[in-house]
Order: C-alpha cells, then sequence, then structure tokens
C-alpha cells in the first residue's frame, strides 16, 4: 500500500505540470500534518487545503514518514479545499511496532515467561474537516486579527482489539490490542479543534513569519493511535499546539513546533509534549517537501521517541 | 572604534551618533524612479495576461502605471500624495475575484524581483500594499 501510494504521488508529481494548482500564493497552503489537515507537520492551520481562491476547489494528495527506529509512522491521504473556505481531509496512519518492543509487552504481562513476539503495526483512520471562520492570515496586515478556522477530526482506531500473536502463532489475549492493553477505553473518538494563523509579511528583518496557536478538546491516547479513554476517564481534555515559521525565501520555511498531549493513560503509555524543528522546501505550487527532526516524547518502552520526519505534499 | 563608541556614549544616545537617520523603504528601494520602473514592468504584464487583460479595457496604461506609483510611493513612506480614485470607488464596476487578486499580486512581485529588489524589500512593500485586498476583491454593489 506504502508503496503503490509513492508510486501515485510520483506520477502526481511528474504529471503536475499540466495540471492547475489554484490561484492562492505559493506555500500559503502550509503542509500537510501528519493527521491529514493542512498546517504544519504535527498540528493543523487555519489555512484551507491547497491553493484554491475563493472561486475555486482545490486539493492535496501528501505521504509523510516518521522514522523512530523501533517505531515507524508511515501515513498517508488526500485533503480538499473548497472556496478558501472548507477542507475535507481523509488519511490513513499505520505505526510499525518492532518485535522488540512487543517482546518487552509480553514479557511485561507474563512476568518474564515469554519474551520474544513478532512485531505487530497499528492502524488508524482519519475524517476531517475545517471551516475558516474569519480573517485572512496574509492579507489583514494591519491588524493583529489572525485568521480562524474551526475543525474537527473524527479518527477510528483499526486495531483497538486486534489480539497480539505469540513467536508460535498462539494467541494469548484474544480480542485484545496494544490500546486495550495500555488501558484505553474506546476505539475511536472525535477531536475538536480552533487554529488562529497570522502570516506577517516582512515582519523579521524583511523576511515573513508565521505564527500558529491551535487549541484541540480531546479524548485520545498517543493521537489516538493508543486509543481513546481510559476505564476511569471518558472527559474531553484540552491541549495547546503551536507553530513558529520563518520564511527565509519565497520557496523555504523553517521553524518549530510543539503540541502538549492529556497523558490520560499513565504508564507504559505515557504522552509527552511533542516538539519538531522543520525545514519545508515549495519550489513550485505544485508539490512541497519537509523534513523535520521530531521528538514525540516517549512511547511504550521507548524513552527517547524521535527521529527523522519526511514529509511530501502535491498540490493538484 | 572603541572610541567611537565611547564617543556615543559621551554623547548621551546612540540615535544623536548615528551616520543619517534610518532610511524609509521608500528610499531604500530607490524612490519614485524604481516604483515607476517596477509598475511599467508589472502593468505591461497585468495587460497581456488573458486573465485580467479584459478588467482594464479603456484604461490607459500609463495612468494605471502612474496611479500605482504614487499610491505606494505614499503607502511606504514616500513624499507623495495618491490623487486617484479609493479602491472601493475603482474598482466597482468589474467585479474582481480573489483569483485575479492574487493574479495582479503574483505579477507585481515578480516585476519588483526583475528590477532587482530584495525579497526582504519584496516582502515590506507587500505588506503595505496587502491591506487593499479588502477594498478591491468583490466591490461591485458595494457602497
Amino acid at each position: 500500500m506504502q508503496k503503490k501510494s509513492l508510486m501515485t504521488l510520483t506520477f502526481l508529481v511528474l504529471s503536475a505540470k499540466v495540471t492547475a494548482t489554484g490561484s492562492s500564493l505559493v506555500a500559503t497552503g502550509g503542509i500537510t500534518s501528519f493527521e491529514g489537515t493542512a498546517g504544519g507537520g504535527i498540528t493543523p492551520w487555519a489555512m484551507i487545503a491547497g491553493y484554491g481562491s475563493r472561486e475555486e476547489i482545490a486539493g492535496t494528495a501528501a505521504l509523510q514518514q516518521l522514522d523512530l527506529g523501533e517505531y515507524q509512522l508511515r501515513t498517508f491521504g488526500a485533503a480538499v479545499g473548497i472556496y478558501d473556505r472548507v477542507e475535507l481531509s481523509v488519511q490513513r496512519q499505520n505505526l510499525k511496532i518492532g518485535s522488540g518492543i512487543v517482546g518487552n509487552v509480553f514479557n511485561l504481562l507474563t512476568a518474564g515467561a515469554v519474551d520474544t513476539a513478532p512485531g505487530t503495526d497499528i492502524e488508524q483512520d482519519i475524517v476531517g474537516l475545517k471551516v475558516k471562520l474569519f480573517g485572512d492570515a496574509i492579507f489583514d496586515q494591519d491588524t493583529w486579527i489572525p485568521q480562524v478556522s474551526a475543525g474537527v477530526q473524527y479518527k477510528k482506531n483499526r486495531d483497538f482489539a486486534t489480539s497480539l500473536p505469540l513467536s508460535d502463532g498462539t494467541i494469548p489475549l484474544p480480542g485484545t490490542g496494544v490500546p486495550m492493553l495500555l488501558g484505553a477505553g474506546e476505539d475511536s473518538g472525535t477531536d475538536l479543534y480552533l487554529s488562529a494563523s497570522k502570516l506577517w509579511l516582512g515582519a523579521a528583518m524583511g523576511n515573513n513569519l508565521l505564527m500558529n496557536l491551535t487549541a484541540r478538546m480531546t479524548k485520545a491516547n498517543t493521537f489516538g493511535l493508543l486509543g481513546f479513554e481510559s476505564a476511569t476517564d471518558d472527559g474531553y481534555k484540552l491541549e495547546w499546539e503551536g507553530s513558529l515559521a520563518l520564511l527565509p525565501s519565497p520557496s523555504t520555511a523553517i521553524g518549530v513546533e510543539w503540541r502538549t498531549q492529556t497523558n490520560r493513560l499513565g504508564g507504559l503509555a505515557e504522552e509527552k509534549t511533542v516538539t519538531d524543528l522543520f525545514i519545508a522546501y515549495f519550489p513550485s505550487k505544485d508539490w512541497s517537501l519537509t523534513a523535520a527532526y521530531v521528538d514525540l516524547g516517549r512511547l511504550p518502552f521507548d524513552e527517547k521517541a524521535s527521529g527523522l520526519y519526511l514529509s511530501a505534499t502535491v498540490n493538484l | 572604534m572603541k572610541r567611537l563608541m565611547i564617543l556615543c556614549l559621551l554623547a548621551g544616545g546612540l540615535m544623536a551618533c548615528q551616520n543619517s537617520p534610518q532610511p524609509s523603504l521608500y528610499e531604500e528601494i530607490g524612490g519614485t524612479q524604481t516604483l515607476d520602473k517596477v509598475f511599467g514592468l508589472a502593468v505591461n504584464r497585468i495587460y497581456n495576461d488573458p486573465r485580467l487583460g479584459p478588467h482594464f479595457e479603456g484604461v490607459p496604461r500609463n495612468h494605471l502605471r502612474k496611479m500605482l506609483t504614487e499610491q505606494t510611493c505614499a503607502l511606504i513612506g514616500g513624499p507623495c500624495t495618491y490623487t486617484g480614485k479609493s479602491m472601493q470607488e475603482s474598482h466597482q464596476e468589474r467585479n474582481v475575484t480573489t483569483a485575479e487578486f492574487y493574479a495582479v499580486v503574483e505579477h507585481v512581485q515578480q516585476a519588483m524581483r526583475l528590477i532587482g529588489l530584495s525579497y526582504q524589500q519584496e516582502n515590506r512593500v507587500l505588506a503595505a500594499l496587502a491591506p487593499l485586498k479588502r477594498d478591491i476583491v468583490y466591490q461591485a454593489g458595494q457602497e
């Protein structure tokens, strides 16, 4: 599936010359976050996906990979921006978990009786909707008022109850997936967020500066990859996300991001604030490429879950 | 250099010791002469653009060039007074879409680059012009 989508993406890049990508100015569509929403790498922005103006419908297709060693997060999806007002997105996430980590889980569960097991993966689907409420992030340069959008992300974890086999194929805990083992209570949840974005033209010694702040209400554990809610806690929690980027050339953005997490489950599934350092390259309105160093904070049996993140977005 | 700094401190303020006051963006880019070149080029590109040309039928190129130069001069700290119509008034006859507006911005950006403004100067000029958007797009029927 990954290979196929990569091929599709390559084809789209190569054929992009014959397609119109919309009228908006280059880089103003941002990139695509790993949840499929137009934004930075790990957080939504108030911009609507693609380069469509108020009269146009435009879209994006994107692919992301985060290499954390024992964990590999691969995601891909598509988004459509309608009249620079509404954004619809779909995203598939796949978190590959190495056999060393799964072995550690069994080791703990069986008090050392079993300590090897094959690797596994956790998949999640995300359907997103974003609506621009007010403001113009780029052209309202005479006021501090940002562009503000509201959004929802419906997330469905596909492996909430997918049980883990041992090396010999036996299933010790039928109907119990990794999120359940770690204490999650639900296999799906809906995030609600408000994003405020503002580009300050020429603000940093003549270079453009982008600021974004997102407030998110969520029940997710580690973005939903480790399920939603817990046995004792099914309420929404407010989390904060931010991006700060400098555009030292018309085609380059360099920035930092952060995103707080609830840490509802604790223990093995302890969550910490996610941070990243990114550089995005927009050679044309047809596509963009982003490289980042992402620190996810913590994942089960990985105290320092950080690594290289690559993301490509094609504009349609 | 050290002596100069000490002199500055003695003079009681950094402002007093600057060789010349900070030039305005207008002066920095080379004044009306540069703006006139930029908008000469931009207006040509706009008139030759099939998406935009029809909007300017009956508007002499030199008039538009002069008005844009004058208006930008005034907005970036130059000694000009804009003598043209307000943006709302001049865009009431034809409904300008945001797609068309962005196309004009791209032509002006390109013209600034081709005439030799730095990316940083280009951004600062755009920052001054950007708020005009709300008085340019979809003005037909507006009062």
